[in-house]
């Protein structure tokens, strides 16, 4: 018997990862199976003889080995203290000391998004797709090996997350490889595929048989699902006893992570309402007409990218992070880390007023008296507070006729004033959580305006 | 049984026997003719017409009787009688004729075709419209003055009206209060009764009844200096800080235990000697300033004072803020040194 109270690996964990190396083992040899069928070979290097050798002998391989893998843990769950098959120490490490630090977590995230656009050509084929999906489920089993990691990941009330980050992947994937079909087929002339095989089906009973199949499918798998996984109930609710951390509920974990940056009338208010009429505007600001109807990425680059921004990184990315990486006191963990309520992080924060008056100018802050009126107080604030207020308000004037002007000149043309405005806003709205986020991790930057006075925090 | 007739049949017979009823003169040696091929009923002209039937209403009617005595002979035949009888005096005693046979038909046949036929001859106490019609374009009287009595009415497979009893007063009262009505009522108001007391019950909901806002704490010694007491908070959501690193002066203060983020609570770090939030980590340093996280303001300070029986009494009715320069306020701390 183990005497560590955190064993990375019991006998009931062992065997339950036999159980999902089995499953890698299915999803492989029918792969394997796929790849024999269609006869796809390629050419081995002079080097190592040459000739032809068929593709799905690499396949047919890593099953093998998925196999012999699944044996070990089916066979060897008795003695965990002997077993090997874990993720190293070094590794645990390396990737903790990354992912625990939100500047290498959001870099990370935004530099995958930046490449899966780049890429988007070989990362959308069938190939790439299924050995993607292979990484996702093979890091997600060996990481299971991690106490710490499978106490946050186990959660019951995490399990819908990690689905979500792979039907994510999978519809992203979706949507860059029909995209990259139809741009080759407008490039050499052709309609979109969807043109050619606009097949129509009847509502009944093609469609509303279908709905009702997955009705019931979808039923029965809450069924399962609620029997299966406990809810996680807590402690009754208590208005002086707060949870430590206290998370929102999953899909509102990106608005959490914006408080963080924001003060709550504008993360908690504004910007969720922004979000909503700005998604809700789309429409009317887009005056693009291709791509209706049919995948494209090269007609819309720059609207998807938009979007797609906005979802990934910013949504998805955020909420990965408020459930996987946020520990007790809204510290990161990284994901293979204990949660210590003690984990210290300085995180001492400066206000641009401060910035400016005590360090740039080395005078006393402008501060109202006592006695002083009304006016005169509000004046004084006023006055503490110029620098961020010029500076918000720059951001919000001058940057759109900025943009008109440069890379989106174009689009100022074609859309009006008025609906550039509007577009243009959103954008810097929507591009004002990233640039808090860096003002914050490199100047420990809390508010560019702070009028704690009037609860008015920018 | 020889021949059950299906609901479809019986439709096809009812539709065409409207069709025909502007056409009922010929159907009266039909029905005389129908009637006697199962027994000698005293018919005028029997035989001839039968033989070669002159329309639809003919065959029907033909048809009708086969089914009725052919289906069952036993009650097919009684039926067929009277109406037999009835026959050529008039078309409405026809009509009543065959819709009797039609009943007596039925219950050999199917549950639908019953129905239909006992709705049929319920209906025929008072001919539809269209029978009236016909009756008057070929000069006759309607039916209704005429046939007042029909015999299906007399009928034995009619039930006979059950003789209720005379009953006992409690037999009526356990009657009444088992009606449908009164049970469906009892349940109403039952229902109606649970709910509004669950409403009632609604009001007063399970909860901790909100501690009174003035209490006191003890004695000013129980808060030795540089220490933070978590004593009242679970309760009364309230630190006691007695410290000396708020402008160098030696002070105890309560402070709420609110953040001014966003309301959560944070909790006390010992050991790292701040206040910290769970929910956005802002933190606080131990006089309540705010330093780290989002947090705009300090937090806040609440009503405190000795009182005459030397114990610290607390007022959380009043709150003062920091960067408001309420802090000053005589009534936001005591002097730390008589601890
Ligand atoms: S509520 Fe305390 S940090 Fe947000």
């Amino acid at each position: 018997m183990s005497l560590d109270p955190h064993p990375n690996l019991t006998s009931s964990v062992i065997f339950g990862l036999g159980w999902l190396y089995l499953i890698q083992f299915v999803m492989n040899f029918a792969w394997t199976w796929r790849s024999l069928k269609k006869g796809t070979h390629h050419r081995v290097p002079k080097f190592f003889g040459g000739g032809e050798v068929p593709v799905a002998m690499w396949w047919g391989m890593y099953t093998a080995l998925l196999s012999m893998v699944m044996i070990a843990h089916f066979t060897g769950f008795s003695s965990p203290e002997r077993f090997l098959i874990q993720l190293p120490g070094w590794f645990k490490f390396f990737v903790d000391s990354f992912i625990a630090d939100a500047k290498w977590y959001f870099g990370f995230c935004v530099g995958a998004f930046g490449l899966m656009i780049w890429f988007r050509r070989v990362l959308a084929t069938e190939t790439a797709g299924w050995l993607m999906l292979n990484g996702g489920v093979l890091f997600l089993t060996l990481s299971l090996t991690d106490w710490d990691f499978r106490q946050i990941v186990g959660k019951p009330d995490n399990v819908p997350i990690v689905a979500m980050l792979f039907i994510v992947g999978y519809f992203t994937w979706l949507y860059f490889n029909r995209s990259n079909e139809n741009d080759d087929r407008i490039e050499a002339g052709l309609p979109p595929k969807e043109a050619e095989d606009n097949e129509k089906v009847l509502v009944w009973p093609d469609l509303v048989y279908t709905e009702l199949i997955c009705m019931i499918a979808v039923t029965a798998f809450l069924f399962f699902w609620g029997v299966a996984l406990q809810a996680p109930l807590e402690e009754p609710a208590s208005a002086v006893k707060t949870p430590n951390p206290s998370k929102a509920p999953w899909y509102f974990l990106g608005l959490q992570e914006m408080l963080v940056y924001y003060d709550p009338w504008l993360a908690g208010v504004v910007f969720p309402s922004v979000i909503l009429g700005g998604m809700m505007a789309i429409p009317y600001i887009d005056f693009n007409k291709r791509g209706n109807g049919y995948y494209t990425f090269n007609e819309r680059k720059f609207a998807v990218s938009v979007f797609m921004f906005g979802f990934l990184p910013l949504w998805v990315g955020m909420i990965v992070l408020g459930t996987f990486l946020r520990g007790p006191n809204w510290n990161i963990f990284g994901i293979y880390e204990y949660w210590d309520v003690h984990k210290l992080e300085a995180l001492n924060n400066v206000n641009l007023s401060e910035y400016f008056w005590l360090y740039g100018l080395n005078t006393a802050m402008p501060t109202p008296a006592s006695t002083d009126s009304g006016m005169r107080i509000l004046g004084m604030i006023l006055l503490r507070e110029s620098p961020g207020i010029l500076l918000t308000l720059g951001y919000l004037i001058a940057m759109p006729s900025i943009m008109a002007m440069t890379f989106l000149k174009q689009y100022a043309f074609r859309m009006g004033f008025i609906r550039f405005m509007v577009f243009s806003n959103l954008i810097l709205m929507m591009a004002a959580l990233p640039i808090k986020m860096l003002l914050r991790w490199a100047f420990n930057l809390k508010y560019l305006v702070a009028v704690p006075e009037y609860f008015f925090n920018i | 049984m020889a021949k059950k007739l299906t609901t479809e049949e019986i439709l096809k017979m009812s539709r065409a026997n409207k069709a025909d009823q502007s056409d009922t003169a010929p159907a009266e040696p039909a029905a005389g003719a129908a009637a006697p091929a199962e027994d000698s009923a005293p018919a005028k002209e029997p035989a001839k017409p039968a033989a070669a039937p002159k329309g639809a209403a003919d065959i029907m009617a033909a048809i009708r009787a086969k089914g009725a005595g052919g289906a069952e002979a036993s009650s097919g035949k009684p039926e067929a009688k009277p109406a037999a009888a009835a026959a050529p005096k008039s078309p409405a005693d026809i009509m009543a004729a065959i819709r009797g046979k039609g009943a007596g038909a039925a219950p050999a046949a199917a549950k639908p075709a019953a129905k239909k036929a006992t709705a049929e001859a319920s209906a025929g106490n008072l001919p539809p419209v269209g029978e009236m019609l016909a009756q008057l374009k070929a000069g006759k009287k309607p039916a209704a003055v005429e046939a007042p009595a029909k015999p299906t009415l007399k009928l034995p497979t009619r039930p006979a009206p059950k003789v209720a009893p005379q009953p006992t007063r409690r037999a009526f009262l356990l009657d009444v209060l088992l009606s449908p009505f009164a049970l469906a009522w009892t349940v109403l108001a039952a229902t109606t009764g649970a709910w509004v007391l669950m409403l009632a019950r609604f009001m007063f909901p399970n909860m901790i009844v909100e501690p009174p806002t003035s209490f006191k704490i003890g004695p000013p010694s129980d808060f030795p200096l540089g220490t933070v007491s978590t004593k009242y908070t679970a309760a009364n959501g309230i630190w006691i800080v007695h410290t000396n690193q708020y402008k160098g002066k030696d002070l105890i203060y309560v402070l709420a235990s609110v953040c001014t983020h966003l309301g959560c609570t944070p909790s006390w770090l010992e050991g790292e000697q701040k206040f910290k939030c769970p929910c956005h980590g802002s933190g606080f340093y131990i006089n309540g300033m705010n330093f780290e996280g989002p947090a705009p303001r300090p937090l806040e300070r609440v009503g405190v004072a000795l009182s005459s029986d030397g114990t610290l009494e607390v007022d959380k009715s009043v709150k003062f803020q920091e960067e408001k320069g309420q802090w000053e306020d005589a009534k936001s701390f005591v002097d730390g040194s008589i601890a």
